[in-house]
């Protein structure tokens, strides 16, 4: 048996790594847009909580990125599948899965994209920041279709499980987000109104 | 509520790593040993590079293989030709009229 973990190990060990980091990539992507699409839908009230769950979705992003990094070195020193830098780089050119493996190389650029975002926001604007963030949600979606396509461990019952488990109330705190955006868009929009409303009457009054 | 350190999302992240690269490897190393099963592993998880490597075109289903009808007849060997010099006629010398 020894014998057969080393003759594994020494044969397909960068393939193991590809397929572990990838999975805890994955689970550490939909904790973290969870999280992120709750404090945004904003159904938490306890300010203490929000900040506990803002700083574990921040946590979560941080260790995804680095998960996503050692997927990408162990594909690229995979001797099977020997990818080349051009394979993990730019999307649909690696021959196998191409399109599954292509939205993957988009859904990485997308994280390290937005999720790095986040320290350089001062430079980008809080509110460029805020609308850029909101597409973080396409690198969970681009994400689990990558790993339904490319993954060879998607067919397992306790992967299908988790993805399915998770991406039914994700799903609906996107829905739930939208539409408190959209609410909060409709409040500003009666707030200035109002405002408004307000001032000219007080100029009516005091010049009748 | 305290902020939660990122100390356990670091451990709890190498923890799920270390279990599935500890479980993958005794499956590969399992299958790997029956030859049943290192079959089946192989045509799972890793197929042909030939099948997977590049998005092949659809194959043309294969012909049925029929047996060659005739019998390979060994072609003779044509008559030898005995090279015969073409023969010159000389041409009358040209002449020409000067004014």
């Amino acid at each position: 048996m020894i014998e057969a973990i080393s003759h594994t190990l020494s044969t397909q060990g960068w393939w193991i790594v590809s397929r572990s980091s990838a999975m805890v990539a994955f689970v550490l992507v939909t904790i973290s847009v969870f999280l992120g699409l709750t404090m945004a839908g904003k159904p938490l009230r306890d300010p203490g909580f929000t900040k506990a769950v803002r700083a574990v979705h921040e946590q979560t992003a941080l260790a995804a990125l680095v998960a996503i990094g050692v997927h990408i070195v162990a594909v690229l020193a995979d001797p099977w599948l020997q990818p080349g830098v051009a394979g993990v780089a730019i999307p649909f050119v690696l021959g196998l899965n191409r399109f599954w493996n292509g939205i993957g190389v988009i859904a990485a650029y997308l994280a390290f994209l937005l999720g790095l975002s986040f320290y350089l926001r001062r430079h980008i604007g809080a509110k460029r920041w805020r609308i850029a963030h909101r597409a973080t949600i396409a690198v969970y979606v681009l994400g689990l279709f990558h790993a339904l396509g490319a993954g060879t461990d998607t067919g397992s019952l306790p992967f299908l499980l988790f993805a399915a488990v998770t991406a039914v109330p994700i799903a609906i705190l996107f829905v739930y987000r939208l539409g408190a955006g959209r609410r909060a868009g409709e409040r500003r929009r009666l707030a200035v109104r109002a405002r408004r409303r307000d001032a000219a009457r007080g100029a009516l009054l005091e010049n009748p | 509520m305290n902020t939660p350190r990122p100390r356990a999302v670091v451990i709890g992240s190498l923890s799920l790593f270390i279990a599935l690269f500890v479980v993958l490897t005794f499956e590969l190393s399992a299958s790997a040993s029956t030859s049943a099963g290192k079959a089946q592993a192989t045509r799972k998880a890793r197929p042909a590079p030939a099948e997977t490597k590049t998005d092949a075109e659809p194959e043309a289903p294969a012909a049925e293989y029929l047996e060659p009808e005739a019998e390979y007849v060994e072609p003779e060997p044509e008559p030898e030709v005995e090279y015969v010099e073409p023969e010159v006629e000389e041409a009358p010398p040209v002449v020409t009229s000067s004014s």
